[in-house]
């Protein structure tokens, strides 16, 4: 067990965090808003539990503290990311479709190349040796693994709720939404500000784990893999994000013997998954089981 | 009879095009009220304007003596006006249940956190959603059928569902854009008694857009005529049918 923890601690912890990152673009796809700003919030987050732990200025407040500190870096990220997806969603979210995305992936690229030019970030070389809260990789899944129940019990909850369901409605007819008494803009925002919280916190969590934090960890390439596991997953279903995380997450790992070819293997599952589970693997399988469900009973569908 | 829609001057252009002409009428309270005319005569935009779906160029409408021109859609439907959609605009690709379930939204008030929570006055709010959304299916004749997704229903069970959606808001006032649109005779015969239903039961005020003659003037109460977005004529269904600029625009002059 020692030994196991030892060699895949990171990895099983790497899991975690990136399923946490897929939720933070699935609320805002709930409301059937394509966001990409998620890498951007992280960052962010990221930033915040980085100078909270390493700049003199907050030494009498890390002294005061001890560990304290950090819950006090997650709430801090928590509510800056979600200030500030307030005030970006409020304008962002007028637009629609691939216009959305696009203006959230200029967001994501201004907040790095600010980050990447400002002292109190590091600039280029970034923040590093940033103080660990455990001693083991592994044991970081004690605040990633309880937040990501946290998230999915919410996103039960959510989705069977009066809240849930105006997103729902939105994401299937935005106009039908409003004339059935739905404030459109306030759920779309509320979707956007929620995914960023998460993103916010899931940042300052990390920060310490990886260790170092620089302009690096929140990047276009980032906004793809999230998107990504969303849509293989299956963007109708709580379990897709979780699903498509954890699976395009250990691709590379589980792939490590093909040394670099392994980077087309992980190219060619996302062009086959997306023609061929245009609904993503929950999708399918949810077709699937409907197909049987069918056949074994005469009846069909009545109840 | 109490006025529940007074529209004064309605106007509304798409650049050069005078979709509705200085419009000006008064819906009374528990009245079924029709409007005709050819098509593109206006009547849909008409109904968008009501809603606050398309912004009115000028002229102002008041609901319950309050005016309500200018208002965000959601904030028009919130205070009791619902419709249907001429081209079925339902959320297809959730549940037959679940559409009547959304459209409950204005007329409850469970937030984000009490609702994930589970709050006592939010499971509350909840049993009573799922009661109203069950009478309403039953009343539409489709609770066989709760689970299936909307975009499954054959197109007379779209139709109804619509309306049972828009019901679900318990509206005070419902506009019916072509109800009867693609219905074979037998569907429009049991329409009619349905809408009749409808208005016993919801004491609701209707305001319907119908091409099929028949049905129009055996519902109605009393018809506006539209024609190229002008008001020609506006009685009950017989003074209507003798109208001489009605015959005209019908069936052109002789």
């Amino acid at each position: 067990m020692e030994g196991f923890l030892q060699n895949y601690g990171f990895l099983l912890v790497t899991l975690l965090q990136q399923s946490l990152l897929a939720f933070s673009l699935y609320f805002p796809l709930m409301a059937g808003q394509l966001s990409l700003a998620s890498p951007g919030f992280y960052a962010l987050g990221g930033y915040i539990a980085a100078i909270m732990s390493t700049a003199p200025e907050c030494t009498p407040l890390r002294e005061k503290l001890g560990t304290g500190i950090y819950p006090l870096e997650w709430l801090a990220a928590g509510l800056i990311s979600g200030v500030l997806a307030l005030v970006i969603g409020i304008s962002a979210l007028r637009l629609r479709g691939i216009y959305l995305a696009l203006a959230t992936i200029a967001f994501v690229e201004i907040l790095r190349v600010i980050c990447l030019n400002l002292e109190i970030t590091g600039g280029a070389i970034g923040i590093f040796d940033i103080p660990q809260l455990f001693a083991e990789r592994w044991s970081y899944g004690l605040i990633f693994g309880p937040l990501l129940l946290l998230t999915l019990l919410f996103v039960y909850r959510l989705e069977n709720s009066r809240t849930g369901r105006a997103l729902k409605a939105i994401r299937e007819d935005e106009l039908a939404a409003g004339a059935m008494g739905i404030h459109t803009t306030y759920y779309k925002v509320l979707a956007f500000v929620i995914g960023a919280v998460l993103a916010g916190i899931v940042g300052a969590m990390s920060a310490p784990f990886l260790n170092t934090w620089n302009a690096r960890q929140g990047t276009f390439d980032a906004s793809i893999s999230y998107l990504a596991y969303v849509l293989i997953g299956g963007s109708r279903s709580m379990w897709g994000p979780l699903l498509g995380a954890v699976l395009l997450a250990s691709l590379p790992e589980l792939l490590r013997p093909l040394k670099d070819a392994r980077l087309i293997i992980n190219g060619m599952v996302l062009v086959v998954a997306s023609i061929y589970l245009p609904q993503g693997i929950v999708g399918a399988l949810g077709r699937l089981k409907r197909c049987v469900v069918k056949n074994t009973s005469p009846m069909g569908g009545e109840r | 009879m109490s006025v529940i829609i007074q529209a004064d001057g309605l106007c509304r252009n798409f650049g050069g095009l005078q979709a509705v002409d200085s419009v000006s009428f008064s819906v009374n309270e528990g009245e079924i009220f029709g409007l005709i005319g050819p098509n593109g005569a206006g009547k849909t935009t008409l109904f968008n304007l009501i809603t606050g779906l398309t912004p009115v160029s000028s002229g102002s409408f008041s609901y319950q003596g309050r005016a309500i021109t200018g208002l965000p859609p959601h904030r028009i439907a919130g205070q009791g006006i619902a419709r249907t959609f001429q081209n079925i605009r339902l959320f297809k690709g959730l549940s037959v249940l679940e559409n009547v379930r959304i459209s409950q939204h204005a007329c409850t008030r469970t937030g984000l956190f009490s609702g994930i929570l589970g709050l006592p006055a939010s499971r509350r709010e909840e049993r009573e959603v799922e009661e109203k959304a069950w009478e309403i299916l039953k009343l539409i004749g489709l609770s066989g059928r709760a689970a299936e997704l909307a975009g499954n229903l054959a197109y007379g069970d779209q139709r109804r569902l619509e309306i049972g959606r828009a019901l679900a808001l318990q509206p005070k006032v419902l506009l019916l854009d072509e109800p009867a649109a693609g219905m074979n005779a037998a569907e429009k015969q049991s329409l009619t008694g349905f809408i009749r239903e409808v208005r016993e039961l919801f004491h609701v005020t209707m305001l319907l857009i119908e091409h099929h003659v028949p049905l129009v003037m055996g519902l109605c109460d009393r018809i506006l005529v539209l024609h190229f977005g002008s008001m020609i004529a506006l009685g009950d269904p017989a003074a209507v049918q003798q109208d001489q600029a009605v015959i005209e625009a019908y069936l052109g002059a002789e």
